[in-house]
Parts: C-alpha cells; sequence; structure tokens
C-alpha cells in the first residue's frame, strides 16, 4: 500500500475548491471511471472508494469553506498566503518530511471561464480528453485537476479502510507532529513566517519541470500531429512482423476500449504521475496501452489497416525499415520515440551517445534487441531508440553502419522471404530465418534520432530510411501546455510571455521549461520585455547550413523585430544573423554557399556595382581565411560573420531563394586533383631524360595542345603502309618516335555520349579508340569544339601496333646493351639498332598490309570480323616472315622477352606441346588467343580447331 | 620525339639562344668551383635547358644519366610523424626535386631532406668534383618558411653540396637566399633569336621555310621558345610545304579565354558572369594556373577596349591577381575581377552612349 504523497494531498485540498458547475460533467467521468476500475481491480474494495470518495469530497469542501472565504478573482492574487495557510492545514497529516517543502509551491487555481466541453480540442485550454457519448458524438472536455483529484481521493480513503481505526498512518501521523515541530523551531530561529518557507526549501528534492511534465502518453505530445500519426502508422507496420498476427486484434478491442473508457488514461496517467514506478503493475501496463488509444489513432485505425493490408502483400515488415527523426533540439523527438513505441506496445531500448557507440558492440546491442525474445516474464518485443545518431562522427558511424549493413541483408533476402507463408508460423518464422542464415537482419523496428538530417555521417542512411523532418509546434499548443504547466506549479505568467518565451526559444519546449524553472526558483515572473536576459542560458542553436544560407538570402518580415523592441531593428538584425552564422560554425562552407548561390538571386543591380561589392567581400573573407588558417590565429574569425551580413544587406531579398549545395567548387576541387593525378602519372611514365623539362603547368599551358595537332597529322593517308611515300613512312616513323617517347598509345574506350561521325562511314560501330592517357579531354572545354583533326580507327589501330612495337623494341635495346642509358639517348646512341628498327618495320609493314589490304576489301567488316580462310593466310604470312627473321631474332634478347610477354606462348601452329593440347581437349571450345605477329587480321581470338583445319 | 626535345642543346657549346650565358657558366665551371645558382625567367626561355647542360659540362655524360625515384618520407616533427611523397630525378652527381609538390608542407623537405641530401658527401668521389648537385625547381612557390630554412642549408653544407635553385619570379624568393647565390637571368628570347632556333632546326630536318614565316611563329609564340618550336612542329604536320601565309593553330585554352572575354564584353550582367563562371570552372579543372588564365583574359579584354579604360583595367587585373595569392580559392577573385571589369565596362557604356 502506499503512503499518499505530499502533493496529492494538497491537490486534494486546492482542488476542492473547484467551482460547481463542472460537476456534471465530472459525475459522467467518474461513473465510467469506476466501472473501468471496477472491470479490472477488486470491485469491492472500489466500490468502497468510490463512496468513501464522495464523503471525504464533501468533507474536504466543507473544510476549505474554513479555510478561505476568497472568491475565484481574488484568489490568484491572494495565492500566496493561500499557499501558506494551506501549508500549515495539511503538514498536520503530510508523511514524508522530505516531500513536504514543494508542495509549498504547488498550488493549483481553478480555470473557471475556460472552455470546458467543445467539439474542438484548439478550444479548450491546456489537457483535454475525446469523450464518446453512447450515440457516437464525440467532444473534447477539458480535463481539469479535479479528476486528478478524484483519483488520489479515492486512494485516501482506501488507505484509511486498510489502516482501519486511524484516518492516517500512524508513521505519517509521526512525521507530521516531528515536521511541525521543525517548523516552529525553525520559524521561531529566524523570525518571519516569509522566510521560514525559503528556508524550508532546500530540503527540496524538486524533479526537473522537463521531466516530471513530459507527456506520457500519446495524445500529449505537442510535436506536429502529421508527424505524430506518421511515425505511429510506421510502427504499426511492424505489427505483423513482431506481433505476428495479420491484424492484431486491436481493431475491435480499441474500439470498444475507445467507446467505454475514451478518458481511463487520464486516470492511469494520474497514477503515473504521482505514484512510484514499481507501484505500475503489469496489469496498469496493459491497462494503459489499451487505454491509449485515443481518437486521433482512432482516426488512423482504417489508414493503418489499409495499409496494413497493402504492406503485408509484400512483406511482414515496412518498407524503409529505418525511421529517421530528425529537428531542432528540443521539439520533442526523443520523446515522441519513446511514446510512440510505448504506445505500440514495445519496450524501448535507447542507445545514446552516452553508450559506447563502436560498431561491435552497437551490432551486438542491435542483435540483442533485434533478434532475441527476452527471458523475463513481461515479454514485450523490443524497439530500437538511437538517439542523436548523428553525434560523435566517427563513433556514430558505426552505428549507422550496422544499421545499413542490416537493411542491406534484408533487401537481398528479401526476395526469397516472399516464398515463405506467413501464415503459418507468424512470427516466428522471419526471426528463425534470420538466425538460420546467420545474417542480421531487421525484424523489430528501429528509431534513429538526429538533429542535423545533412550530417556527413548520415548521407547512407538517409537513402534507406523513412525520413520524419520535425517543425516546429504551433505556438498557441506551446503556449497552452506551458500555461498548464504554470498553472500546476502555481507560477504566475501571462499567456504573452509565454507565448514571446516559446517564440524566443523558438519552441523549444525544453528551455521554455527549464526556463520557467529557473524563473519560479528565483521567485521572478516572466517578463516578456527582458526575456532576452530571462531566458537562462540559451542554447546554441546550430542551423543546418541551408538554414543558415535562406537566412542570408531572405529578409525577413520584421517578424524579429518584435523581440528586440529596445535595440533599433538593424541592430538586432546584426546579432540575430552573428550569432547564427557563428553558431554554425564552417564559415568557408558558407562563404562557398553564398558564392553559389548569389548570382542566381534577383537583385536589383543594374551597374554589377553589388555585385562587385559582394565578390570582393567574399574574397576578403577569403584571404582571411587563410591567413587564419597560415597564422593559426583563431580569434580572427570573428571577422567573417561580419562579411556575410554585410553581403545579406546588399542582395537579401523577399521572395523564397532556390538554394543549392555548393557542389561546383568542390567538384571543381576534386576533377582537377583528379587530372593532375592523371598528369603526374603521365608525366611519372614518360622517360626522366624528357620529363625533367616538363612540369605539369607547362604540359597543359603549352604541350597538350600542339601535341593533339602533332599526333594526329591531317597528312597521313589512312592506306596500306608500303603505299605510303617513302616521305610519309618517315613522317609515320617520326609520329611513332613521338608517341613512344611521351608514351601516349591508343586505347579502346567506351563510345561517348554524343555521335561523331567518321570520315569513312561504315564502320560505325567499331569501338572507339583514343588516347591512352587522355590528353584530348584537357582541351575539351565545355561550348566549345576545338579544331583537332582526329585520325581514323584503322589509322589508329595501325598506330597503335606500331608503337607497341617500337616500344619493345626500345625497351630491349635499352635493357641490353646499356640499362642505365635513357631511351631517348638509346636512339642516338644505338645508330645500328635505329637501322635494325626500320629492317623490322619493312618486314611486318609487309605482313600488315595484307590486313590492310583485308580492310580495304572488306569495307564493311571490321578487322576483327576477317573470314577464316584470309586470316589464316596472313598466318601464314606472318610465320614466312618469322621464319625468314629467325636468324636476327635469335640474336637479340628483345625477341626472348618478346615471347615471356606473350601470355599464351606462340601461336604457330606447329608447336608440338600445342598439338598435344589440342588433341587432348579438341572437343572443349578452347578459345586461343594469337599474340604473336604485329597484324590485324589474326588478333582475335581463335579456336585451335579452326587452326588445325 | 617533340623538336623541343629533339633539338634541345645538351651542351653548353651548342646552346643557341644564351649563348653568352652558357660561355659564361662555361667559364665558371672550367675554375672547378661554382657558387650557388639561382637561374630566374620566365617560362620558355630555357632555364632547365642551361642547367642540364650546366651540369653535363660539370660531371661529363655521367649527369644524363638519369633515374627517376618515387619515395616516401617519413619525417618525425615534434609529437607527430609527416609522412611526404617526394619525386627525384637523381644521377650519380646531382638530384633534381621539387619542394613545392609537398604544398604547405614544404618546410620539412627543406629542413629534413635536402639537409639530410646536402650533408652526405657524394659516394662516389673518384669525380673530380668534390660537391653534388641539389637542383631545386620552382623555388618561388616555396612557402617563406621553407626558404628561410633553405638559407641556412645553404650555408652549412656548401663543402659538400651546390644549389641550383630555378624559378620563374626572383622577387618570390627572399633576399637571403638571393644573395646567397649567384643569380642568372635567363630572359625570354627575343624574337630574332627565336627565327634563328627555328631556322636551325627547319635546316636541320631539311625544310623549306618561307620567308616571313618564322617570324610568324616566333610572333605568336608570346617570346616563349618550347612554344614556338611546338607552333613550328604543329604547322610542319598540319601541312608542309609551307605557304607563307599557312594558319598557326591556337592553343585551346587560349582559344577559350577569348570566347570568354567576348562573352564578358557582349553582355554584363549577373546572369552572365554565372554563365563566365562556368567556363573558368573548366579551365580551372583543366589545370591551367589561375593566374594566367587572368593574365590572358586581361589581355584578351584588352584588345576590345577602348583606351581610356586601358588603364584602370590593368590595375584592377593586379588588384585582383594580388588578392588570389592572398586567397585560396581563386575562382572568387577572378570572378570578382570579372564583376569589376562589367562594372566599369557597362558604366563606361552608358556613360558614352547614353
Amino acid at each position: 500500500m502506499d503512503i499518499p504523497a505530499a502533493d496529492e494531498l494538497e491537490w486534494l485540498e486546492s482542488n476542492s475548491l473547484l467551482p460547481e458547475f463542472e460537476d456534471d460533467e465530472e459525475d459522467y467521468i467518474v461513473v465510467e471511471e469506476d466501472e473501468r476500475i471496477a472491470g479490472l481491480r477488486e470491485a469491492d474494495r472500489d466500490r468502497d472508494a468510490a463512496s468513501e470518495n464522495e464523503i471525504h469530497k464533501k468533507r474536504g469542501r466543507s473544510e476549505d469553506k474554513d479555510d478561505d472565504g476568497v472568491d475565484d478573482e481574488e484568489r490568484g492574487v491572494k495565492r500566496r498566503e493561500i499557499d501558506e495557510g494551506e501549508d500549515e492545514d495539511w503538514l498536520r497529516y503530510s508523511p514524508p518530511p522530505k516531500e513536504a517543502a514543494p508542495a509549498a509551491d504547488e498550488t493549483t487555481t481553478g480555470s473557471d471561464e475556460e472552455k470546458i466541453i467543445s467539439r474542438f480540442v484548439s478550444d479548450i485550454e491546456g489537457e483535454c480528453v475525446p469523450i464518446t457519448a453512447p450515440n457516437g458524438d464525440r467532444v473534447y472536455a477539458k480535463i481539469s485537476s479535479r479528476e486528478v483529484d478524484e483519483a488520489q481521493r479515492r486512494k485516501i480513503p482506501r488507505d484509511k479502510s486498510a489502516n482501519g481505526l486511524l484516518q492516517e498512518p500512524i508513521h505519517a501521523l509521526i512525521n507530521g507532529v516531528e515536521q511541525e515541530v521543525l517548523n516552529k523551531a525553525l520559524q521561531e530561529s529566524s523570525g518571519s513566517p516569509g522566510q521560514t518557507k525559503h528556508t524550508a526549501i532546500p530540503v527540496v528534492t524538486e524533479q526537473l519541470w522537463v521531466d516530471k511534465y513530459a507527456p506520457n502518453s500519446f495524445t500529449e505530445l505537442l510535436s506536429d500531429e502529421q508527424t505524430n500519426r506518421e511515425v505511429l502508422l510506421w510502427l504499426k507496420q511492424w505489427d505483423p512482423c513482431v506481433f505476428g498476427s495479420k491484424i492484431r486484434a486491436t481493431t475491435d478491442d480499441v474500439f470498444s476500449a475507445l467507446r467505454r473508457h475514451s478518458s481511463a488514461h487520464h486516470q492511469m496517467l494520474a497514477d503515473n504521475k504521482f505514484f512510484s514506478k514499481q507501484h505500475a503493475t503489469s496489469s496498469i501496463n496493459q491497462r494503459h496501452k489499451h487505454s491509449n488509444f485515443t481518437e486521433r489513432e482512432y482516426n488512423n485505425l482504417s489508414g493503418v489497416s489499409e495499409l496494413r493490408s497493402k504492406t503485408q502483400t509484400l512483406s511482414c515488415h515496412p518498407e524503409q525499415k529505418v525511421l529517421l527523426l530528425c529537428g531542432p533540439p528540443g521539439l520533442g523527438k526523443t520523446t515522441l520515440a519513446h511514446v510512440a513505441a510505448k504506445h505500440c506496445g514495445y519496450c524501448v531500448v535507447e542507445i545514446n551517445a552516452s553508450d559506447e557507440r563502436s560498431s561491435s558492440t552497437i551490432e551486438s546491442k542491435i542483435l540483442d534487441v533485434v533478434q532475441m525474445n527476452s527471458v523475463m516474464a513481461n515479454s514485450k518485443p523490443k524497439c530500437l531508440v538511437i538517439d542523436e545518431i548523428d553525434g560523435a562522427l566517427s563513433e556514430g558511424k558505426g552505428a549507422v553502419e550496422v544499421v545499413l549493413k542490416m537493411v542491406a541483408a534484408e533487401r537481398k533476402s528479401s526476395s526469397e522471404k516472399e516464398d515463405f507463408p506467413l501464415e503459418t508460423q507468424p512470427g516466428k518464422v522471419p526471426l528463425k530465418k534470420g538466425k538460420q542464415r546467420n545474417t542480421a537482419t531487421l525484424l523489430r523496428p528501429i528509431i534513429c534520432i538526429c538533429n542535423d538530417l545533412y550530417a556527413p555521417a548520415l548521407r547512407s542512411l538517409r537513402q534507406v530510411a523513412k525520413v520524419h523532418i520535425f517543425v516546429q509546434p504551433t505556438t498557441s499548443r506551446v503556449v497552452n501546455r506551458l500555461k498548464y504547466i504554470c498553472k500546476k506549479e502555481g507560477f504566475k505568467t501571462s499567456s504573452v510571455a509565454l507565448s514571446a518565451l516559446a517564440e524566443f526559444t523558438e519552441c523549444d519546449i525544453r528551455s521554455c521549461l527549464n526556463t520557467l524553472q529557473f524563473l519560479n526558483k528565483k521567485k521572478e515572473t516572466l517578463n516578456f520585455l527582458e526575456l532576452d536576459s530571462q531566458v537562462v542560458g540559451q542554447k546554441d542553436m546550430s542551423r543546418s547550413a541551408f538554414d543558415v544560407w535562406k537566412e542570408i538570402f531572405q529578409k525577413r518580415k520584421s517578424k524579429r523585430r518584435r523581440n528586440s523592441m529596445s535595440d533599433s531593428s538593424g541592430r538586432g538584425d546584426f546579432e540575430f544573423l552573428y550569432s547564427i552564422i557563428s553558431n554554425r560554425g564552417e564559415y568557408e562552407l558558407t562563404m562557398d554557399g553564398i558564392h553559389e548561390n548569389f548570382l542566381r538571386l534577383s537583385y536589383h543591380d543594374p551597374m554589377m556595382q553589388k555585385t562587385v561589392r559582394c565578390l570582393d567581400t567574399i574574397g576578403v573573407s577569403d584571404t582571411l581565411l587563410k591567413y587564419i588558417i597560415r597564422t593559426q590565429q583563431m580569434s580572427f574569425y570573428a571577422y567573417q560573420p561580419p562579411a556575410v551580413i554585410s553581403i545579406r544587406n546588399l542582395i537579401a531579398q523577399f521572395e523564397k531563394p532556390n538554394i543549392e549545395w555548393p557542389k561546383s567548387l568542390q567538384k571543381c576541387r576534386a576533377m582537377l586533383l583528379e587530372r593532375k593525378d592523371a598528369m603526374r602519372i603521365w608525366h611519372n611514365k614518360i622517360s626522366p631524360s624528357i620529363s625533367r623539362h616538363l612540369s605539369v603547368e607547362y604540359l597543359v599551358e603549352d604541350l597538350i595542345s600542339r601535341l593533339l595537332h602533332i599526333l594526329s597529322p591531317p597528312t597521313l593517308r589512312p592506306v596500306a603502309l608500303h603505299l605510303l611515300t617513302e616521305r610519309e613512312k618517315n613522317d609515320l616513323s617520326q609520329l611513332v618516335d613521338t608517341m613512344v617517347s611521351y608514351c601516349i598509345t591508343y586505347k579502346v574506350s567506351k563510345p561517348k555520349t554524343y555521335q561523331r561521325i567518321y570520315a569513312y562511314g561504315p564502320v560505325s560501330d567499331a569501338p572507339e579508340l583514343s588516347f591512352d592517357p587522355t590528353i584530348n579531354e584537357f582541351v575539351r572545354f565545355q561550348d566549345y569544339h576545338s579544331d583537332h583533326f582526329e585520325l581514323s580507327v584503322a589509322m589508329k589501330q595501325v598506330l597503335v601496333h606500331e608503337v607497341e612495337k617500337r616500344r619493345i623494341l626500345r625497351e630491349s635495346i635499352g635493357k641490353s646493351i646499356n640499362p642505365s642509358e635513357g631511351s631517348n639517348s638509346a636512339v642516338q646512341a644505338f645508330p645500328s639498332a635505329e637501322k635494325k628498327l626500320t629492317v623490322d618495320t619493312t618486314k611486318y609493314s609487309a605482313a600488315g598490309d595484307r590486313s590492310q589490304l583485308k580492310v580495304a576489301l572488306n569495307p564493311g567488316q571490321n578487322t576483327a570480323n576477317i573470314p577464316l580462310n584470309s586470316s589464316s593466310k596472313t598466318i601464314k604470312s606472318v610465320q614466312e616472315n618469322g621464319t625468314s627473321k629467325r636468324p636476327i631474332r635469335t640474336s637479340s634478347s628483345f625477341f626472348d622477352r618478346f615471347r615471356k610477354g606473350s601470355n599464351k606462348g606462340s601461336g604457330n601452329p606447329g608447336e608440338s606441346l600445342q598439338k598435344a593440347a589440342t588433341e587432348e581437349r579438341d572437343s572443349r571450345p578452347l578459345l586461343f588467343k594469337y599474340n604473336e605477329g604485329f597484324t590485324n587480321a589474326v588478333k582475335r581470338p581463335v579456336k585451335i580447331r579452326e587452326l588445325l583445319l | 620525339m617533340l623538336w623541343v626535345d629533339k633539338y634541345r642543346p645538351r651542351t653548353l657549346d651548342k646552346v643557341i639562344v644564351h649563348d653568352d650565358i652558357a660561355s659564361n657558366l662555361k667559364k665558371l665551371v672550367s675554375e672547378q668551383d661554382c657558387p650557388h645558382l639561382l637561374f630566374y625567367g620566365p617560362p620558355g626561355s630555357g632555364k632547365k635547358t642551361l642547367i642540364m647542360a650546366l651540369l653535363k659540362q660539370m660531371f661529363g655524360p655521367g649527369a644524363e644519366k638519369v633515374k627517376m625515384e618515387n619515395k616516401a618520407w617519413k619525417i618525425d616533427a615534434g609529437s607527430r610523424t609527416i609522412e611526404l611523397e617526394l619525386t627525384t630525378l637523381s644521377s650519380t652527381h646531382h638530384v633534381e626535386l621539387n619542394p613545392s609538390d609537398a604544398g604547405f608542407q614544404d618546410r620539412y623537405i627543406v629542413q629534413e631532406i635536402i639537409k639530410e641530401m646536402a650533408k652526405n658527401r657524394p659516394i662516389d668521389t673518384k669525380g673530380k668534383k668534390g660537391f653534388k648537385v641539389l637542383v631545386l625547381n620552382e623555388v618561388d612557390k616555396l612557402s617563406r618558411e621553407a626558404q628561410h630554412s633553405l638559407r641556412r642549408t645553404m650555408e652549412k653544407y656548401s663543402a659538400s653540396c651546390r644549389l641550383i635553385l630555378c624559378c620563374n619570379s626572383s622577387s618570390k624568393v627572399t633576399e637571403a637566399v638571393r644573395s646567397r647565390c649567384l643569380n642568372i637571368r635567363v630572359n625570354a628570347p627575343t624574337n630574332d633569336q627565336i627565327v634563328k632556333v627555328l631556322e636551325f632546326i627547319g635546316k636541320k630536318e631539311g625544310l623549306q621555310l618561307p620567308a616571313g614565316f618564322a617570324a610568324r611563329i616566333a610572333n605568336h609564340s608570346n617570346r616563349s621558345l618550347r612554344r614556338a618550336v611546338l607552333a613550328f612542329e604543329t604547322c610542319k604536320v598540319q601541312q608542309y610545304p609551307f605557304t607563307v601565309d599557312q594558319g598557326i593553330p591556337p592553343l585551346d585554352w587560349e582559344q577559350y579565354v577569348s570566347e570568354i572575354a567576348s562573352d564578358i564584353i557582349n553582355e554584363q550582367s549577373p546572369k552572365r558572369l554565372f554563365l563566365v563562371r562556368g567556363k573558368l570552372y573548366e579551365l580551372l579543372v583543366n589545370c591551367i594556373p589561375p593566374q594566367i588564365i587572368l593574365k590572358k583574359l586581361l589581355s584578351e579584354l584588352l584588345k576590345k577596349l577602348d583606351s581610356e579604360l586601358k588603364h584602370e583595367i590593368c590595375h584592377w587585373a593586379a588588384y585582383y591577381e594580388h588578392r588570389m595569392c592572398l586567397g585560396q580559392k581563386a575562382i572568387f577573385h577572378i570572378e570578382a575581377f570579372v564583376a569589376k571589369f562589367m562594372s566599369i565596362y557597362k558604366g563606361f557604356l552608358i556613360a558614352t552612349f547614353g
């Protein structure tokens, strides 16, 4: 049995002053409540309680009449006195001395002129409860403290009846007496009664208002209804997966429950609030859960079931398995997550920034939550709430990764999962499957909470999660709630001041409550003119970068001025912007955003003067940033926001700006690095004797344009090599030489999106050959057409082979004769090698010519598609060439190298080893790549069988 | 091989353009000792060619046997270790490196790596020289701190090591470093000199040069020998035999800049500025240094400008170039220049034409 707490008793006292006209309504509720309780608890005891209730009520009222004859208007003024009077009164039977004092502060004024029953929630101030009449009409009734009162009153008599003779438990009486003695002693010692009260206060262990008045049920939530609803809906979608049954037997239950006990949960609420947690048995929890079904959901039920039926055909869980709530602090994200989860019958497991968040611990924790069934008696399924997921970047990432992994694992298996009949073993099936596969799949809802949706760590999560962005609740809602709390706490305020407070803190109810409590402690009243100074510990609101840019680009409609009435409006704006910008930090990003977007604003600037000034300011900020970084003088950061503000003053418009993330600068930087890297790689490939004279700048500035011209001479005829004149051959040789020494070749690339028309037309689907270090990229500017001539594909192919050949030759010469000599000097130093080279080229060109001729013969075909017989012919010719050159080959190391380099060995059909192999695997489709011989015709995969024919 | 490389003089005797410098250098080397050297001059004037020839003169053909090394260095800098990757080009007698590659960490290269290299006497002492040579490129891009650490190194290890510094502008090299070196100014070759070189190449290649053609190429080359030779070769590839009025293909990025300039002249508005910004980004992405963009842009704009504005525009170009050096993001400053130009030009247009 509990001991009634002091505050309850106080409630009892103060609330008995309630006006009479609420009684009708009250009775109705009381009857309902009693019925409800009768159903669930021992009936007789409750009956007793109810009957004694009445008696007690009367008694209380008569007492109160003795206490004060003050009428309602005056009561507010004289409340303090009454408090004190009451203080003395109830202290007699207040049990634990510890809790005695807080009550001193808590008084409640009955709200008399307020509306009590209405069809609309908005008409009612403070808390309300939906009520369904037997004929189906629904109204909202204001919850007056009277109801709470009822509950307490019922308790107290029950205590009495349980204890028997004494009206109060003996120890309570003793405590009371002791307290009284103590008080008296204190009073004597300190003299004035006013001070007594103050000295009594320090004994208090007062709860934070924020915790004390945290919403316990869904209806109490202050956040945006739409969001609330959607969160709940999302949680509900998990029902088939978590609770098994297709449609949890909620609907009927709930409907009936709603009809019968529409207000019951408020009683429970009172219970929760005033009694310790241990008191709440599981049965109460159960009841709580059911009774929480209120109007809002009642409306939603149809939607839920609809959606459920939709999703059920696909899979047993919602499509997005992670919910991401984001929004500025103090709007009640965490509260919503907890309340909603509790509401749907989950046991909430929270991981927040204070816990360890490395990926391994998170993973095990999530697995625990998601896949284990609790051994405990109340085996409610768990719901994971990961709070402040954006908090610590490196560690938070671990959590994000784990969640992502699970979602991804689920994705993969989802297709298979569909086949499983869900009805056979509802709920258990997916669970077991998850264990079998040993992949961590997600079977329980996960709610992630963050402040900054655009935190880099969340980038990937954003794509898979269902994102809800919290918006500020309407001021009136917040003010109503604040008013209610103030009333409960006996704190004198005006709604004007409260709304000003709410606005000032941007509807951050946590901050509001803290401020109020602080003021209450200080015995100050909320003065809305001095709000700035009164709001204690104004938090550093770090807004998203987009918000900052929006503030910069968009003029406010003088809404803010109201807050800073004493200032000149300009100064207020300045301070406001300054705080926003400096709280955001990241000045560089801010500036980038401004730079990216400001030209798109439609500010009036016929002479471009504003633009010039803006860019100048941006430039100043840029130089300042560099200076700060160079010299590490961080204090100069203070001069960044003014630069931004001066830009704002120049260009801010009333219309809504279309802001884009500053991508182009970053893109530019990334691409620049990429290009530079490509350059450097190329630079390193070029032999040092040449590259020592080059630098990246020089390459781009002077060389590339010219090189492109030089590498694709329009004078080079796309004909067979042997048809070239001596001079042309010379040119070609020089070209190849250049390409080799600059390490440029052609390679097959994917055809670009834009179509190029080749002069020789028919080969349209041929693979496009482009420069290997993609040097032509460097002159490909946007909206610019260079007049570089491009060689035909056939010519390029010839060049590729020539270059390859020359390269190998050079390497071998360099290796065999003078390894340390650079290839550049090799050409000059070894004329003999050069001569040999020309010999080779002429001989090879004979072979190449044939293939070239064939290309000419079959212009419609790619070189790769040359008929077999012709290719075999060329093979023979190559063979002949090869045999004729045999002596030269064996003499130099080059050819050994060459053989080694060819990965499949020589393709000569005469090789005995291959013959054996082919005999064995004749039946199998063995592809053989022909590598030797410098001809286009043969260089394609050929089956050995075909070669043997 | 391109003609630029093919006809690069390899010894001091063969130098055509700066024969006076070459002969001085030869004298210097013949006296067995050599001070620290600082070569400076505009790009394409032949600094590196001179340095290479000088090295060959000093060490003989061994200096030409170079190999490239890409080495990672670990440097202890107080509490943390810094890892740097540096590409060096070295022969047995000299090491060539580009310390400004390390960006803002160039100080460590100078302090640690160069010191390390300078400290060690050359292992191979059978050569006649008792010192080795460090060639540092792009010294003007070194940060001030790095230059300061360089000056002590230059004095301390002068017994075993000579530094050859190479840069475009000596104004960015601190006084202290400059005074420790023999400064050698390598001028941009005059047009006549370029013509001489082109004719030399033409003769070697056996080409017929029409009269005035070489001069035209030289005019186009902006007094950069490198450009001239490249342009010459391009022309040869495009069309041979040469004709007198043969076109010299422009450099692509210069062409693009002149397109931007005409964009700017045609319309002055924030919208146009936005378009120009996109094009400037294109240039920057393709590794064109912002200073060069600004310079080229200015010269293109000046071509189309009324003479009374030229002075002012030049002033602003210099102003924004200065700011660009102070700042980090070149695009801001180039764009600011463009905006300034637009503003001035528009004001001018309105003032003149109403």
